[in-house]
């Protein structure tokens, strides 16, 4: 055991793992936190905690992970290489280890410009870091813990205990170099892979074949992305506007047929897509964990944080196992 | 605090000193700079334009209706369609300065205490006149005949060279304080050894005056004339001799002349012969042309063996077939068939042959002659066989154009000023070697578009040869300006100061024919630049001036260009930047708030030059410039109205309206001061 | 080169509004070749200067000049004269000619009429992108010739990242991912396998992060004698 967290446990038995996500608040009070846990807990292995997603400034992911963690939910901090140099990195890993939390996921993070897409005012001029990137963090991590040193060379007393994530984008391009990426993520320490979120899910199954022709999925986990769509819309803005997301035309034929069937009706119309976004995911749930090498799925259900517990006991991942 | 290292850079001002001389110049003996004169007509400035004519040449008026001009035979349209009419327009800038020219005569003060004496008043001896006076000398000219001009005045007719034009040319000598003495003799009226006594260098400039005759049988006795005393005497109403059937012996232009003036007289029949092919006659070919649009025949290849004679009275003139003129060396060489026969029919036979000199004005001087039959001289230094007489002109050169011997005058007059001041006179007659724009490159000749040649009409050949009026009509003010404006400039346009240029490659990208070429700095081909204009406002390190114009004078101008600017105004003031096509046009009044500022090409409108005319108060800018069909160089108003673009957005912060500076793409046979108006109407008055 | 733009003409005027006589210094190297700040755009803005003192009724002196450089002493010592007669030096020079104006002028105010942005070259005319960031430690021959320090949005050392979208960065579609070339590039070149290895953090004291640079040639230094 690398880190002993709950999650490593569950993917060293063999069963596939089960992550969710968790958004902290634009708030000083960790009620919301603390909210968002309860409807978590017990419906994944671990949750994820995100970083100032989308360069907004939100409760930072250490410390809610902390609450989160007082909550009995197991975190998954995240770490972007926007916002910390390596120095302040590595004393928040540090002080996360100390705290407790066990599994750190590192990215690189969206530009500060990004400012949720230009919904929020963000802070478009702040000065970014990325004084190491996704792939030397997750090196740094490896260093740390497997042999108690700093980056620069310096000892700890005491080397943090965590299993170290990264995040992989398998439709990105170029596509054909993706595969590639990974094996660097894997070669620089990571023990467990969440992807960007899939709804083509033949383009994934050919990156898993060539991940799996690497060698990549014998040394680390990946969990496969699933984000949980509300309407039709929302498919059509990830398809246009997320890199390396592309959802096939049929699914977004799908959810529009169920926002007509509602007709004028506003209400009715989004109860519809809801509940056929459900479906949909519990569909992507079962076809993504059959691909070979896939060790479990990371689902997002942003900002709808409820709907977790239905999806998990509907796709048959419910009750989670106790490890 | 040491000296500083690195020179700051001369700033450069006006127009630069001409690095390449075009084709057109380099053909002209005495180097006129047509470009210059060409491009100020093209502006509306004839008197400019007769001054850079006048200042290189006191024969101007004559040139400007009897040169053979060389320099269209050279000039580089020839590789596009037809060469720019240069003499036609020379004549029209110089008519229309007349009152011009007449109000700048002034005597020059003599100045340096010595005198020149001149003997002949033809083209060399007036032009070393002019210029020896111009340098303070005291000068007199002696005369053979009753008038000045010498060739000019009693060997040219009159339909060709009027005796106004001619005086004009004199009149502008004289009027410096030259002296003149006509009906003198020199070795009757007065000798070379008293020449040399009174004056301090002598010039013998006499030509050649005298007609050479043909040693064949019955050529003495009456009916058989020669060419210059014939022409003297029609020149001045005396009675010449002549029958009713003419033929003239002669192929030269004077033998033309000589026919022509024939018929003007009353012959009934006039015909020619010469040993020469059409091909090969000497004559110039318009005036071939000429004389056989008049009736003119001419017998070509046949030699005059003898004059056939009824007792006294002439019947003809005994020919042989000529088979051929020149041998293989080229060398006037003629063969005969004497086979081949026959008498053309006459009753005066005049014999235009060629010309020499009477030495008999030598006597009692050390001035020689050489073995061609002309006065030695010393080409070095333009000076005879005897120290202090130079020489110039037919006499030392041979048979020459008049321009050629105006060249000659020139340069006797600079050998004569340093010889009296004296210095090396060989040494100072070097002439700076000037390099020359070579032809056309096909691939710029290609973007010249075609525009046909402006020709000037004659008077009807059938009424014209029976009087001794100017045949010629003369360029009336509209096709001088279209004619002037197929003149493309060559050696005016851009130049680099290499100092300056950082080889930023604005130039090069933007030149339409691709003149710049860019090293460490560029360097613009005068073969290829078309002075367009279109570099030197783009030029980001002010590196660009032109040889044709100076690049500031608008906008150093400008405040005078948009005057007076009423605070209480209604109307907003306009600065007008036009074409000299539509600056030029009388037909158009433009109300007085639209100030115009003519430009050769809206290529030249620089960035500054708009920014001036709102720093000198106008309220807007309008250029009217020609579309891209009728503008002279391809892509000039595509380039304009980008450039125009930038400056609304660097005037916007000052609250000026992107309206305040419009354009319009002026199409041929439109009204454009429709459009003029309509950009003014839309221009708000400032401040209101 | 270093290439920049001019400032707004308001923002420009803020600066100079309260002088009396103000010079428009113009630099005839790398902001002339980007039409920023030659000596023809120095006679531009002085005549719009001129221009808006007269609308804002201010008495105000401008006049402008250029020379070759404002990098290097020698070009300036035979007009110094002559600036310091001014009370204000807008400077269209680049920062660095600003910097190095300011430092000899003595008494007199020195402004900036440009933003200098990058390190840059002529994509095709008119159009100049930035290509390098002076980071002093040059890694170009790892990447294909394309700099993932001046080019990629998070300098990333092991790119691409996620947000690569049909080759354009995610900051905005003008913007190539620079990933996306080095990879495609070292494609071309059948190199692609050098991008296998990790490449550790990157040691960022070569450039601005290590403070301001120096740099010294021995052997050009002390080239002339003193006079004093």
């Amino acid at each position: 055991m690398k880190s002993g967290s709950n999650l490593e446990k569950v993917l060293a038995s063999g069963n596939p793992a089960v992550t969710a996500e968790l958004g902290p608040p634009m708030s000083a009070s960790p009620e919301e936190v603390v909210h968002k846990a309860k409807l978590l807990k017990g419906f994944c292995d671990a949750a994820n905690i995100t970083d100032c997603q989308t360069a907004v400034v939100r409760i930072s992911s250490i410390a809610a992970a902390k609450i989160a963690l007082d909550q009995g939910l197991e975190p998954v901090m995240q770490m972007t290489c926007r916002d910390r140099n390596r120095i302040a990195m590595q004393a928040d890993i540090l002080g996360a280890a100390a705290l407790g939390l066990k599994n750190c996921l590192c990215i690189a993070g969206d530009h500060q410009s990004f400012s949720a897409a230009g919904r929020l005012k963000g802070h478009p001029g702040a000065k970014n870091v990325y004084d190491v990137d996704s792939i030397q963090l997750a090196g740094i991590l490896k260093k740390m813990r497997d042999e108690g040193l700093q980056e620069g060379g310096d000892p700890l007393e005491v080397a943090p205990q965590l299993f170290i994530g990264s995040a992989w984008t398998p439709g990105g391009d170029p596509i054909d170099y993706r595969p590639y990426r990974l094996k660097k993520k894997v070669d620089a320490g990571s023990d467990f892979i969440q992807t960007q979120g899939i709804y083509d899910v033949e383009m994934f199954r050919r990156q898993m074949k060539k991940a799996v022709e690497l060698g990549v999925t014998e040394r680390t986990a990946i969990l496969g992305g699933i984000i949980v769509p509300r309407s039709a819309m929302m498919l059509k803005y990830m398809n246009n506007s997320v890199a390396g997301v592309s959802v096939p035309r049929e699914m977004i034929e799908r959810m529009a047929k169920a926002k007509e069937a509602a007709g004028d009706d506003k209400k009715k119309a989004r109860e519809l897509q809801e509940a056929e976004g459900l479906k949909i995911t519990v569909e992507l749930i079962k076809q993504v964990l059959d691909i070979p090498g896939v060790k479990g799925v990371h689902i997002q259900a942003i900002e709808w944080e409820s709907a977790i517990e239905g999806i998990v006991k509907d796709a048959g991942l419910y009750p989670r196992p106790q490890v | 605090m040491s000296e500083a290292k690195v020179k700051e850079k001369k700033e450069v001002a006006g127009t630069p000193e001409k690095t390449h001389f075009p084709p057109c110049r380099d053909a002209c003996p005495v180097k006129t700079d047509i470009q210059n004169y060409v491009w100020l007509i093209g502006e509306g400035r004839n008197e400019d334009a007769f001054d850079i004519i006048r200042s290189v040449n006191p024969i101007a008026s004559v040139c400007s209706l009897i040169c053979h001009h060389p320099c269209e035979q050279q000039c580089r349209r020839c590789d596009v369609d037809k060469p720019v009419s240069i003499r036609h327009l020379k004549r029209f800038a110089i008519e229309q300065a007349t009152e011009y020219r007449r109000s700048k005569r002034k005597a020059v003060p003599k100045t340096r205490g010595k005198s020149i004496g001149i003997i002949g008043s033809g083209p060399s001896g007036l032009t070393a006149a002019n210029d020896l006076a111009d340098l303070g000398y005291d000068v007199t000219i002696y005369e053979k005949g009753p008038d000045l001009g010498g060739m000019l005045s009693s060997a040219i007719p009159t339909y060709r060279l009027s005796r106004e034009a001619l005086r004009e040319d004199i009149d502008d000598v004289l009027s410096k304080g030259v002296e003149s003495v006509t009906n003198c003799n020199i070795g009757e009226d007065i000798t070379m050894k008293e020449l040399r006594e009174k004056h301090d260098a002598v010039l013998v400039a006499v030509g050649l005056a005298e007609s050479r005759s043909l040693p064949i049988p019955g050529v003495d006795g009456p009916g058989v004339l020669l060419a210059i005393p014939f022409l003297f005497n029609a020149a001045y109403g005396k009675p010449t001799g002549i029958g009713k059937r003419v033929l003239v012996i002669g192929g030269g232009n004077v033998a033309v002349d000589v026919a022509r003036t024939a018929l003007r007289l009353g012959a009934e029949n006039v015909e020619m012969v010469c040993l020469e092919s059409e091909e090969e006659m000497p004559a110039w070919d318009w005036e071939v042309e000429e004389a056989d649009e008049e009736g003119i025949k001419v017998h070509h290849r046949w030699g005059p063996k003898g004059v056939s004679r009824d007792g006294d009275t002439v019947k003809g003139l005994d020919v042989v077939k000529v088979t051929s003129v020149f041998d293989e060396s080229g060398r006037f060489n003629p063969k005969f068939d004497e086979n081949q026969k026959q008498l053309i029919e006459a009753d005066t036979i005049i014999i235009t042959i060629g010309q020499m000199s009477n030495y008999d004005f030598l006597k009692g001087s050390s001035v020689e002659r050489d073995e061609r039959g002309l006065l030695k001289w010393d080409r070095a230094t333009q000076m005879s066989s005897e120290s202090g007489v130079f020489v110039s002109g037919e006499v030392v050169t041979g048979p020459g154009s008049a321009i050629a011997a105006a060249a000659s005058g020139h340069r006797s007059a600079r050998a004569i000023h340093l010889f009296l001041e004296g210095k090396d006179v060989a040494a100072g007659l070097q002439d700076e070697e000037i390099a020359r724009i070579e032809k056309l490159p096909p691939d710029v000749a290609c973007k010249v578009k075609s525009v046909p040649r402006n020709e000037t009409e004659l008077l009807d050949p059938k009424t014209r040869c029976r009087e001794f009026i100017q045949i010629e009509i003369g360029y009336d003010e509209m096709t001088a300006l279209k004619e002037a404006r197929r003149c493309r400039s060559c050696g005016g346009g851009a130049l680099v100061d290499q100092d300056k240029c950082m080889a930023c490659l604005t130039c090069l990208r933007i030149c339409p024919y691709d003149a710049p070429v860019v090293t460490n700095a560029s360097y613009i081909s005068p073969d290829r630049c078309q002075a367009c204009g279109l570099c030197a406002p783009e030029c980001p390190a002010r590196a660009i001036r032109m040889f044709g114009y100076d690049v500031d004078s608008i906008r150093n101008e400008m405040s005078a260009y948009i005057g007076k600017v009423d605070p209480s105004r209604k109307e907003p003031v306009v600065a007008a930047f036009m074409c000299s096509k539509y600056a030029l046009d009388k037909s158009v009044s433009l109300p007085s708030n639209i100030r115009p500022i003519q430009v050769h090409c809206a290529s030249r409108i620089d960035t500054l030059d708009v920014l001036k005319a709102f720093e000198a108060g106008a309220d807007g800018v309008a250029v009217v410039m020609c579309d891209s069909e009728g503008c002279r160089h391809p892509g000039v108003s595509r380039i304009v109205a980008r450039r125009l673009r930038h400056i609304q957005g660097l005037v916007q912060p000052l609250g000026i309206a992107n309206e305040a500076v419009g354009h319009l793409k002026a199409t041929e046979g439109q009204d454009w001061t429709e459009g003029l108006g309509g950009i003014a109407a839309g221009i708000p008055v400032r401040g209101k | 080169m270093i290439v920049g733009s001019q400032k707004p003409l308001d923002e420009i005027w803020g600066m100079v509004k309260d002088s009396k006589n103000v010079l428009v210094f113009g630099c005839n190297t790398c902001v002339a070749i980007c039409h920023a700040g030659g000596e023809k755009e120095a006679e531009s803005i002085a005549s719009l200067l001129r221009t808006k003192a007269g609308q804002e009724g201010v008495d105000m002196k401008v006049e402008s000049m250029g020379i070759q450089r404002h990098c290097e002493p020698e070009y300036f010592e035979p007009v110094m004269d002559r600036v310091r007669g001014y009370d204000m030096v807008l400077s269209t020079a680049c920062g660095v000619g600003v910097n190095f104006l300011a430092e000899r002028i003595g008494k007199v105010q020195v402004c900036p009429g440009i933003n200098t942005s990058f390190y840059g070259a002529v994509e095709s005319p008119g159009v100049f992108k930035e290509l390098c960031a002076g980071c002093g430690d040059c890694i170009l021959h790892m990447t294909g010739g394309i700099c993932p320090v001046a080019r990629c949005s998070k300098t990333l050392m092991n790119g691409p990242c996620g947000g690569t979208d049909n080759g354009k960065c995610e900051i905005g579609k003008e913007v190539d991912c620079a990933w996306y070339l080095i990879v495609e590039r070292m494609k071309t070149l059948g190199t692609l396998d050098q991008l296998a290895e990790v490449r550790p953090p990157r040691d960022w004291s070569p450039g601005t992060a290590g403070g301001p640079r120096r740099l010294t040639i021995e052997h050009l230094m002390d080239m002339e004698e003193s006079e004093e």
